[in-house]
């Protein structure tokens, strides 16, 4: 595997602390998880890896280039961050534009590339609303687009399927492999196991900034599989999403939210049960969903005790 | 093992031109403040004077006695871009407040170093708003009403003597619009709110020269103008169009040294806060 991204002895820390330690990993094409709960240095590690922040120790390279003071490298990765940024007065079509107009081209070939990045997450009919009014999975959809847009190398995306709901999900995870089997590096950060298993078995695993492991998803699903898995759905019908969801041999317990428009389910099989819950989810018109678990810092704590 | 399709071919985009990379940044915020009507009301309010100063030309030139009241010389100049220089007080808080603070708030800054722009292409790009619309109510029509002043009263102005004024009018609204500028822009890079930097930049400006108006009233000092920048302004310009005022009656260089300490320190506040990522320590 040719590597297109390389942390040699990486370190970073914010004064007294440490966000990344001493990482030495390679990645290359395809599409690698990484993995960890919150706080486990996942964002520290994408932003060295996107020149957005200088490496305390250590070295970190994109493409055989120094990512830290390389802005041309920007030209062949695209970064997809996990905050909201946007211009909510821009229009979906207008965003892109602007931002591929930032990246170099001219005006003909940004409408040609952002109709085509709007395509690929499904956008094209909402390209001239403003993104002010975008829900939270469209909004999702337009970082992915401009990320996409100008045809990159590398991939860079930070808890990308945060907040969509089940036909989108499914839509940016064929998304991301495809992009993947394309030969392109996609590196695609999440704290939710089964989210990074549905797009790629290669994952590398993070706790407490350091690599933790790195390999095969499935030995870490098998330690999943112990724990119960924890999803919210917000729909705008929760009753009868719970009518068709209730039956499936997946779901361990269901509980409604105090809000009245939350449904929170417990299932052994997250994946078996996202595909079981599509049509379901389409019915009752789920708007949201998203894993509140944080069980996954337990099989990190089985995996440091080990 | 992962067998790839290797359908991606390398990047095919042109690189952007090497010297105007903050140029879609500038465009794309023009765009964007002069959508806005009160803001083009607040540029036409602005161009008010330089009628008036025409209108002030062609009378004065059609009744030479009308000039022993409004003479018209090398301090109508100075006069007039001291005038203009409230405006660009206004357009900074109106069109600049937001610049930075806005994309502090959004994360968007973080979007716009995820391009092929360096922090600096960043500044330049905002810096290039601010001073695009400040020039516009200070170089634009001041050059403007000299080619004017040069068309309607050729016996005034067209002589070698009055040659100053064109490279006085440039050189006093670049220096006005860029300290405006980059006061404008630091401040709002101080702040995640657009509405917190325009009161900010609006209480150091006009905060400063009350400050300076009472020191004045108490010890009738010229020196009291170093603490405003309004006033540092206002005596360059003193100096550069020959107008006497007691109250700004300094030597040139103290007024261009403060100016200068300013601009450095707004250079230096960009570029501790003009990052991807905000560290909180």
């Amino acid at each position: 595997m040719t590597a297109t991204l390389e942390f040699v002895r990486a370190s970073r820390w914010y004064g007294p602390v440490i966000a990344l330690n001493d990482v030495t990993t390679t990645v290359g094409p395809g599409v690698t998880g990484l993995l960890g709960p919150n706080g486990a240095g996942k964002s520290t590690f994408l932003k060295l890896a996107a020149g957005q922040l200088a490496p305390s120790q250590g070295e970190v390279r994109v493409l055989g280039k120094r990512a830290w003071g390389s802005p041309e490298l920007f030209h062949r990765v695209g970064v997809c961050p996990e905050p909201d940024a946007f211009w909510e007065g821009l229009t979906g079509l207008q965003f892109l534009m602007a931002l591929l107009r930032l990246t170099g081209f001219d005006d003909a070939e940004c409408r040609g590339r952002a109709d085509q990045a709007l395509e690929q997450v499904a956008l094209t009919e909402a390209r001239d609303r403003k993104i002010g009014g975008y829900s939270k999975g469209m909004r999702q959809r337009i970082k992915m687009a401009q990320s996409l847009a100008h045809d990159p190398q590398v991939l860079l995306l930070d808890e990308p399927l945060s907040g969509m709901d089940p036909v989108n999900r499914r839509r940016v995870v064929d998304l991301v492999k495809k992009l993947g089997r394309e030969g392109r590096t996609v590196l695609v950060s999440s704290h939710i196991l089964h989210e990074v298993e549905a797009m790629t078995r290669r994952v590398l695993l993070i706790h407490n900034g350091r690599i933790l492991a790195e390999g095969d998803v499935r030995e870490i699903r098998d330690l999943m599989d112990e724990h119960p898995h924890t999803v919210a759905l917000r729909a705008r019908d929760p009753r009868a999403l719970a009518r068709a969801v209730v039956g499936s041999p997946h779901v361990l317990s269901l509980t409604f939210g105090a809000e009245g428009e939350w449904v929170t389910v417990q299932t052994a099989r997250p994946d078996e049960f996202y595909s079981s819950v599509v049509d379901a989810a389409v019915e009752a018109g789920v708007s949201e969903m998203y894993s509140p678990d944080e069980n996954l810092e337990s099989v990190f704590k089985y995996l440091v005790a080990r | 093992m992962p067998i790839y399709e290797q359908t991606y071919r390398r990047y095919e985009a042109r690189a952007p031109l090497r010297t105007v990379r903050f140029w879609p940044i500038t465009r794309e915020a023009l765009r964007l403040i002069l959508a806005r009507r009160a803001f083009l009301g607040l540029l036409l309010v602005a161009w008010g004077q330089f009628l008036f100063r025409v209108i002030q030309v062609y009378v004065v030139t059609r009744l030479p006695e009308a000039g022993r009241v409004l003479p018209i010389d090398g301090r109508m100049f100075g006069q007039f871009l001291a005038i203009q220089t409230l405006f660009t007080l206004l357009l900074s808080i109106f069109g600049g407040a937001g610049l930075i603070a806005n994309d502090l708030r959004t994360g968007a800054i973080l979007v716009y170093l995820s391009r092929p722009l360096t922090r600096r292409d960043y500044v330049l790009g905002k810096l290039g708003v601010l001073m695009a619309l400040n020039l516009s109510v200070t170089l634009v029509p001041g050059l403007l009403l000299y080619l004017i002043a040069l068309a309607l009263a050729p016996d005034q102005f067209a002589k070698w003597s009055l040659a100053w004024i064109g490279p006085a009018v440039v050189l006093h609204s670049l220096v006005t619009s860029l300290v405006m500028s980059l006061i404008a822009l630091a401040v709002s890079s101080l702040s995640r709110s657009a509405r917190v930097a325009g009161l900010g930049f609006f209480g150091l400006v006009f905060g400063l020269e009350i400050v300076r108006g009472v020191l004045r009233a108490l010890y009738d000092r010229p020196e009291s103008a170093l603490l405003s920048v309004q006033a540092d302004l206002q005596s360059l310009g003193n100096a550069l169009f020959g107008i006497t005022d007691r109250a700004f009656q300094l030597p040139w260089a103290y007024p261009a040294l403060v100016l200068t300490a300013v601009s450095l320190a707004c250079l230096a506040i960009l570029r501790a806060r003009v990052r991807a990522v905000e560290i909180v320590r």
